[in-house]
């Protein structure tokens, strides 16, 4: 029997498995150095491998609904979780909303104008012939609530035509960072993540929804460690990272 | 039939393409015939540069063109004081595409090339034909086969390029946002597979449609280079 034969069989018996105590963890891209140090913590005690994928909300949300095999799933809005919910694949009663956050509008680290940003806030003007960089304003949750705010300060007209979609948010802040784009719509949070930007205005929070992250078990999960991991995160050591990182707790 | 959004994306990728195409084929043509008929040291180490867009991860091509050419990288800072910016612009996907379809463009030339007797240069030399028209007048007109193979492999290529023009351009909508990119776009959000699959099946014909016409191009070509239509010569 040739090698390539046995590679493959050995595969196939490999695969065939179940591997129960690996998790495999979807999250917001905005999560990510967060939740990369509390999973690094969950892991020294976990039996299995955790596997934490980021990338936009709508994303994953997309790839879970075509049967990506999750553990659990951490969203940046409560619409992504609807819809992954009215699927049927959230495991019941294991749906809670962990954390909050904020919007602002950033610019590169070498810049220096701050601004007040209200109604009919000049911001066309302001990026002149240039982008503003924000996540996908149709789909992904940070870009919904930048288009939301946006808005309802009356300016996304005149703005919609002049912006650059980042598949994410962390790919809307690596614009700015280069100095691609001279303004992003980013949440507060990525701020402290990207040492290349800064904070250029905050948009009141009565501007766009609540940014509220819901997290579940998914129903097809058979990992014996997710639970643990969902309490984990939840836990009052975890709250501590969570708000060193920026965000705010979603539980009282 | 199809949505003005459709149409908008089809008609940029084709621009997108063709401009790729156009900035790519006199140096491409300039570099086959030195690849083909000049020997000089280091040719293997220049023949691999030019190669090198078909063997790396297109993400790494984006990468370099927007750290280069990007605002506020050493040439795209230049290019910025004369009032070019590239970055984010339908013009830098054209970029990207052509520095992606550059290999394919030139291996068909200069295979075309090589396959031209060097006797027939150095024949219409000695009848009083300068360097130049030595060039216009034999070699490129019987490179003619490969120059359209080169210019539709490259035009197909810049039609599907997708991971270097994302990462060097980003995916806006009406400006940089080709076919492939908005199909991407739309797979990665719930509820879009009917579009995307609209668009996939735009792609298979505009695919299809320029294979077909190289096919008739290149066998026309061969008729008038060759007098008959076998494809490839000894």
């Amino acid at each position: 029997m040739n090698t390539l034969i046995k590679i493959i069989l050995l595969g196939t018996l490999l695969a065939a498995v179940p591997a129960r105590a690996d998790t495999t963890v979807f999250a917001a891209a905005s999560l990510k150095e967060a939740l990369d140090q509390l999973v690094a913590d969950f892991r020294q005690r976990a039996k299995g491998k955790v596997t934490v994928s980021y990338a936009a909300s709508s994303a994953l949300a997309q790839q879970i609904v075509k049967g990506a095999p999750v553990d659990l799933f951490l969203s940046a809005d409560l619409d992504w979780m609807d819809y992954v919910e009215k699927k049927g694949l959230v495991r019941k009663g294991s749906r809670v909303n962990l954390l909050t956050n904020r919007l602002v509008l950033v610019a590169p680290k070498d810049t220096k104008a701050s601004f007040t940003i209200g109604p009919k806030f000049p911001l066309a003007s302001l990026i002149g012939d240039r982008r503003l960089a924000m996540a996908d304003p149709d789909y992904v949750p940070a870009g919904k609530y930048g288009r939301a705010a946006l808005e309802k300060l009356g300016v996304w007209q005149e703005v919609s035509g002049k912006i650059a979609r980042g598949e994410n948010v962390r790919a809307a802040l690596a614009f700015v960072a280069r100095g691609e784009a001279p303004f992003g719509i980013v949440y507060r949070t990525d701020v402290l993540a990207e040492p290349g930007v800064r904070i250029a205005g905050e948009f009141a929070q009565d501007l766009y929804p609540p940014i509220i992250y819901p997290a579940a078990i998914m129903a097809t999960s058979r990992s014996a460690e997710a639970a643990a991991l969902l309490a984990h995160l939840r836990s009052p050591t975890a709250r501590v990272v969570w708000e060193r990182h920026g965000f705010g707790a979603a539980e009282r | 039939m199809l949505s003005a959004a459709e149409i908008e994306i089809v008609l940029l990728s084709v621009k997108v393409a063709f401009w790729s195409v156009a900035a790519s084929l006199p140096p491409a043509i300039a570099v086959a015939w030195w690849l083909a008929r000049k020997h000089f040291p280091g040719k293997s180490l220049v023949d691999a540069v030019v190669h090198l867009p078909l063997v790396l991860p297109p993400v790494v091509v984006g990468y370099f063109l927007l750290l280069l050419l990007g605002t506020r990288g050493p040439i795209g800072a230049l290019l910025e004081q004369i009032g070019i910016v590239v970055a984010f612009r339908w013009t830098g996907a054209a970029v990207a595409c052509a520095v992606m379809g550059f290999p394919l463009m030139v291996r068909a030339i200069r295979l075309s090339i090589e396959a031209i007797d060097p006797k027939l240069d150095a024949a219409a030399e000695t009848l009083g034909a300068g360097r130049a028209g030595v060039f216009f007048t034999i070699t490129l007109p019987l490179a003619l086969p490969g120059v359209l193979t080169g210019v539709l492999l490259s035009f197909a290529r810049s039609l599907g390029e997708f991971g270097a023009t994302i990462t060097f351009v980003s995916n806006i909508p009406g400006e940089t946002q080709t076919l492939p990119l908005a199909i991407y776009a739309l797979t990665q959000n719930p509820g879009g597979d009917a579009a995307a699959l609209r668009l996939c099946a735009l792609s298979v014909i505009l695919s299809l449609g320029a294979l077909l016409a190289s096919e008739v191009l290149v066998r026309r070509a061969n008729q008038r280079v060759l007098g008959h239509d076998t494809v490839g010569r000894g």
